[in-house]
C-alpha cells in the first residue's frame, strides 16, 4: 500500500506502547509520543484502520486489531533482537542501544531476523530485561489469567490458549479466538454461567471450562 | 410434501453425470434459505454413520442440466475438529463439487472470509454469495463487490437470499465457473509467512517423493497445509512416512496458519468495506436479552408465554377440534362402520382406530405440534434461541445439557412429541438422549389434566401441588443421574450469539411445515395402529383378562383397585384416557356414581394413581418420536425407565402416605 512502511511501523509501535498504559492510545497521545501534529496522526490512523491494523473501541480510543498487534510485536521482536546484537556482538553499552535499534529494526528481512535470532542463541529477553516476542508475536513473560476471571464490561487481549485440548484450540482459532486478539466480556450469565464475549464483529457465548482455557493478559 | 428420508452416507458419493454444487458458509448466514430457494421440497438428508449433523441433498434442473445441490452444515472452518466441521470437510472431499457457493455474511465479512480462504487452500472452485447486503446497508456498511472479487480472485455476487435477490446472477456465475476453464474460481491463496511456506514446500515435496496417493483428490499443497494444521485423520490415511513427517516443530504451526488466515481475511474485509457499523436501536434492545438483569425476566417471560400459548391456546384448539370432530366426523364414521360391519367387536375396533385414532392425531397434531413448531422456528430465526441458551446454560449444564435444551423442556409441558423433535437443537447424541429422557418426564398438558381432574378435584389442590413437586424432583434426580451414568462428558459451550433478525414469515412457515411432516409420517401412523390394537383389546373383552396378571403390581404393590391398572394400559394411547377410561371402567364395575373417584378410591389411592399415570410410559406418539429420533433401543430403554420410575415412586407413595 501507499503508506511508507517505516513510519507505519513507528505508529504501530507507539500505539502498542500506549495501549499498554491505562489511559490507552488517543490521537493526541500518539502525536505526543511521535512528536507529530495531531491532524497528520489522525490521517495516518485512518489509513491504518483501512488496512485493518487498528480500530476504535467503544470509548473511541485507538486499539490494535489482531493483525496490527502481531505486526507491532513483530517489530518489537526485531527491535529487541537488534538491541541484543548491538550489546552482545558490538559491545555497545545497553543504555545506548535503543536509538540505534530504532534504525536497525526497519531494515531486517524475515530471513535476516531469523538468522540473527539463531546466531544470538534465541535470547528470551532484550538487554533491558524485557521479553522478546516469539516469531508468532507472543510475549512470553506476560502475566496471564483465565478469561473466565473477567467481569462483564472488561476487555483484554488473548495471550495464549491452553493446548490441553488441541481440537478445542483449533476450533477456537477458526472462530478467530487467537492470541493477540482483543476480547471484550459483554455479559456473564448468572450462577457461574457462560461468558458472552465480543471478538471483532462476532459475539460468542463461552462456557466456563472453555473460558478457563483461554488466557488473557492480566 | 416434505419427504425427509435419511440415508447412510458411506455408500453415497457422487457418481452421477450431474453438476454438483455445494453450499458452504458460517451458521446463520442464510445458507439454508438460499438452499431452499434453489431447490424444491424433495430434500434428502444424508448422514455419516454415527453423526447427528447431516448433509441436505436435493436435485434441480438448470437449462436442461441436472444439478445436485449439497448443503454442507454451517461451520466456521473446515478443520475436522468438531462434528459439523468434520461433516463439512468430508462432504466436500467425498462429493467433489464442480463448484462451491460460499455464502458469506456481509455484516461480518472478516470472520466469514476465513472459511473462504480455507476453501481456496483446499482446492475446489468457489463462487461467493455476498449475502445479507441489505442488513449491511442498514448498519451503514458499504462493501465493494468488485474490490472483494479482485482481492480474492473469485466471482462475488451480492445477494439477499431471504427476498431472492441476486439468485439468478449467482446461478449464472456458479454455472460459468463450474463449466469454465481451469483457472476460474480458484481464488488467490494466502501467502503464509516464510517459516510456514518453507515447511509447506518441504512437506509437499516429501509427499510427492513418497508416491503416496493422496485421498479424495486432495491437491499436494492442501494436503501439506492440512498436515501442518494437525489433521490426524489425514495423517492416519497417509501411512507411516507422512506420520514421521509431522514433527513437533511442524505441528506447532497450526495456530500460526489460522492466525495468518484470519489476518488475511481481516485485511481483505477492511480494504473492501467502507463505513463503520453502528449499533442500531434494535441491536441495543437486543442486548437486553443477554444482560442478566434484563435478560432473566425476559427469558422467564418468553418461557411462560411459550407454556401458556401451548397450554391454553393449544388446549383450547384441542377441545375445539375434538368437539367439532365428535359433532361431525364421529357420527358419520359410526353410521358408516355400523352400516357396513354391524355392531360386533370388529366394527368397534375399526371405530377405535378410525374415530379415536384420527381424533387423537388431530387433537395433538394441530393444536400442540404445529403451534410449537411455529413458535420454535420463530425463536430460532429471530436469534432469541441463543440468548435463552446463554442464560439457561448453567442450570442445564448440571444435567449435562446445553442451554438450548431449555426451550424443548419447556415445550414438553404442552406436549412431549414436538419437544422430542425440538431436542435437535442439541449437538451430541448424549445430550439428546438426556434431554429426551427429561422431556418424557415433564407432565404434558394431557397428564396435567389427569392430575387436576383427579387429585385437585377430589383430594385438594395442595395434594396436586405435591404431585407436581414430586414430578419435579423425579426429573431433577433423573437429570443428575443420567449425566453421571451416561458415558462421555458434557461438551464445553462455544456458541455464536446471533444479532436480531426479523424472521421471515414465509421461511418460518416452511420450516414449521417441514417439521410437522415428520410428525405426520412418523408419529401419526403409530397412533392409528396403537388405536386399533387397544380397540381390539377393549372390544373383544381381552383387556379384562389382563386384570389378573397385573394384580400383583397394581393391587399388591401400588395398592390401587384392579380396574385402575387397565386404564393405565389404555393411557398409552393418549394420556388423558387414563382418567376418562377410569370413570368408564369403574362404572362398568361399580355401577353409576363412579364418576366420583372417591366412591371407589381413597384420597391416597388417587394421589398414587395420578403419580403413576404421570410418570409411567409415554404415549404412543411420544414413543414413536423417540424411536425416530434416538433409535428404537434408546426409545425402549427410556420407556422402560419411566415404568420402573413410576413403580418406584408410586409404590413408595402407596407405602409412605398412610404413615403420614
Amino acid at each position: 500500500m501507499a503508506v511508507k512502511s517505516e513510519s507505519r511501523e513507528e505508529y504501530l509501535e507507539a500505539i502498542f506502547k500506549l495501549t499498554q498504559q491505562p489511559a490507552g492510545a488517543t490521537v493526541g497521545r500518539v502525536a505526543e509520543e511521535l512528536g507529530l501534529a495531531a491532524p497528520s496522526v489522525s490521517q495516518m490512523v485512518g489509513r491504518l484502520a483501512h488496512e485493518g491494523l487498528v480500530e476504535r473501541d467503544d470509548a473511541s480510543r485507538i486499539v490494535l486489531t489482531a493483525a496490527g498487534r502481531r505486526e507491532a510485536l513483530h517489530l518489537i521482536r526485531r527491535h529487541r533482537l537488534s538491541e541484543r546484537f548491538l550489546t552482545d556482538y558490538l559491545d555497545l553499552p545497553w543504555d545506548r542501544v535503543h536509538d540505534e535499534a530504532c534504525k536497525f529494526e526497519h531494515v531486517l528481512s524475515d530471513e535476516v531476523e531469523e538468522r540473527l535470532a539463531t546466531q544470538l542463541g534465541n535470547p528470551q529477553t532484550c538487554p533491558h530485561g524485557r521479553a522478546i516476542p516469539t516469531p508468532d508475536g507472543e510475549l512470553a513473560d506476560e502475566p496471564a489469567r483465565p478469561l473466565a476471571e473477567l467481569c462483564a464490561g472488561q476487555r483484554s487481549t488473548i495471550s495464549f490458549v491452553s493446548d490441553e485440548r488441541p481440537d478445542l484450540l483449533r476450533y477456537l482459532s477458526s472462530l478467530g479466538l487467537l492470541p493477540q486478539t482483543t476480547v471484550a466480556v459483554e455479559d456473564v450469565a448468572p450462577f457461574g454461567g457462560p461468558l458472552l464475549v465480543r471478538v471483532g464483529r462476532a459475539r460468542y457465548a463461552l462456557g466456563r471450562e472453555v473460558a478457563g482455557k483461554i488466557f488473557v493478559r492480566a | 410434501m416434505a419427504t425427509a428420508c435419511t440415508t447412510e452416507l458411506s455408500t453415497r458419493r457422487r457418481s452421477t453425470s450431474a453438476l454438483v454444487v455445494a453450499l458452504a458458509g458460517n451458521p446463520n448466514v442464510g445458507k439454508s434459505t438460499l438452499f431452499n430457494r434453489l431447490t424444491g421440497s424433495a430434500v434428502e438428508t444424508a448422514n455419516y454413520p454415527g453423526m447427528t449433523v447431516g448433509l441436505n441433498i436435493a436435485s434441480a434442473t438448470w437449462r436442461g442440466q441436472e444439478v445436485q445441490l449439497v448443503d454442507l452444515p454451517g461451520t466456521y472452518g473446515l478443520d475436522p475438529v468438531s462434528e459439523d466441521q468434520w461433516v463439512a470437510r468430508h462432504g466436500l472431499l467425498d462429493w467433489r463439487p464442480d463448484v462451491v457457493v460460499a455464502v458469506v455474511d456481509a455484516t461480518n465479512l472478516a470472520r466469514n472470509l476465513y472459511l473462504v480462504l480455507q476453501l481456496v487452500d483446499l482446492g475446489p472452485r468457489v463462487v461467493i454469495a455476498l449475502n445479507l447486503i441489505d442488513e449491511a446497508r442498514r448498519q451503514s456498511l458499504r462493501i465493494d463487490p468488485h474490490a472483494l472479487s479482485q482481492a480474492l480472485g473469485l466471482p462475488v455476487i451480492p445477494t439477499v437470499a431471504r427476498r431472492g435477490e441476486g439468485i439468478d446472477e449467482l446461478i449464472e456465475a456458479a454455472a460459468a465457473v463450474a463449466t469454465g476453464g481451469d483457472g476460474l474460481g480458484r481464488g488467490r491463496a494466502v501467502r503464509y509467512s516464510a517459516r510456514i511456506e518453507t515447511q509447506v514446500a518441504e512437506l509437499e515435496a516429501e509427499l510427492a517423493d513418497d508416491d503416496e496417493t493422496l485421498p479424495d483428490g486432495l491437491p499436494p499443497r492442501a494436503a501439506a497445509l492440512a498436515l501442518l494444521e494437525g489433521d490426524e485423520e489425514l495423517v492416519t490415511a497417509l501411512g507411516p512416512t507422512a506420520r514421521a513427517a509431522v514433527t513437533a516443530e511442524r505441528a506447532a504451526l497450526a495456530v500460526s496458519i489460522a492466525a495468518a488466515r484470519h489476518a488475511a481475511a481481516t485485511a481483505v474485509a477492511e480494504a473492501c468495506t467502507e463505513g463503520r457499523a453502528h449499533m442500531s436501536g434494535a441491536d441495543r434492545w437486543w442486548r437486553a436479552t443477554t444482560s442478566p438483569l434484563t435478560g432473566l425476566p425476559i427469558l422467564l417471560g418468553v418461557l411462560a408465554a411459550v407454556f401458556a400459548f401451548l397450554f391454553f391456546v393449544g388446549g383450547w384448539l384441542s377441545s375445539l377440534l375434538t368437539s367439532l370432530w365428535t359433532a361431525t366426523a364421529s357420527p358419520l364414521l359410526a353410521s358408516a362402520v355400523h352400516g357396513l360391519f354391524g355392531y360386533g367387536a370388529f366394527a368397534g375396533t375399526l371405530l377405535w382406530g378410525l374415530d379415536g385414532g384420527i381424533l387423537a392425531a388431530l387433537a395433538v397434531g394441530i393444536p400442540y405440534i404445529l403451534t410449537f413448531y411455529f413458535v420454535l422456528a420463530l425463536l430460532e430465526d429471530s436469534g432469541y434461541m441463543n440468548a435463552a441458551a446463554f442464560l439457561a446454560d448453567r442450570v442445564m449444564h448440571s444435567f449435562g445439557l446445553h442451554g438450548r435444551a431449555v426451550i424443548p423442556l419447556m415445550a414438553a409441558a404442552g406436549c412431549n412429541v414436538p419437544a422430542i423433535m425440538g431436542t435437535r437443537v442439541l449437538a451430541t447424541r448424549r445430550e439428546r438422549t438426556i434431554a429426551c429422557a427429561l422431556v418424557v418426564l415433564v407432565p404434558c398438558s394431557a397428564r396435567t389434566a389427569v392430575i387436576l381432574g383427579s387429585v385437585s378435584l377430589f383430594v385438594g389442590w395442595q395434594w396436586a401441588l405435591l404431585v407436581f413437586g414430586v414430578l419435579g424432583l423425579v426429573g431433577l434426580v433423573a437429570g443428575l443421574a443420567l449425566n453421571r451414568v451416561l458415558p462421555g462428558e458434557p461438551e464445553g459451550l462455544v456458541m455464536e450469539m446471533f444479532p436480531f433478525r426479523r424472521p421471515s414469515l414465509r421461511l418460518v412457515a416452511v420450516k414449521t411445515w417441514k417439521r410437522f411432516g415428520t410428525f405426520l409420517w412418523a408419529a401419526a401412523p403409530i397412533m392409528l395402529i396403537g388405536s386399533f390394537a387397544l380397540g381390539a383389546l377393549y372390544e373383544t373383552g381381552l383387556i379384562w383378562h389382563l386384570e389378573y396378571p397385573l394384580n400383583p403390581v397394581v393391587v399388591g404393590w401400588l395398592g390401587l383397585p384392579a380396574v385402575a391398572g387397565l386404564t393405565l394400559l389404555l393411557a398409552v394411547l393418549r394420556k388423558e384416557l387414563a382418567l376418562q377410561m377410569l370413570v368408564v371402567f369403574a362404572a362398568a364395575r361399580f355401577g353409576a356414581g363412579a364418576h366420583d373417584l372417591r366412591s371407589f378410591m381413597t384420597p391416597h389411592q388417587i394421589v398414587v394413581y395420578a403419580l403413576v399415570a404421570a410418570i409411567f410410559i409415554p404415549c404412543v406418539a411420544t414413543i414413536a418420536m423417540l424411536g425416530r429420533e434416538l433409535g428404537w433401543r434408546r426409545a425402549g430403554a427410556i420407556s422402560a425407565g419411566t415404568v420402573v420410575t413410576a413403580l418406584v415412586v408410586g409404590g413408595a407413595a402407596a407405602h409412605l402416605l398412610p404413615l403420614l
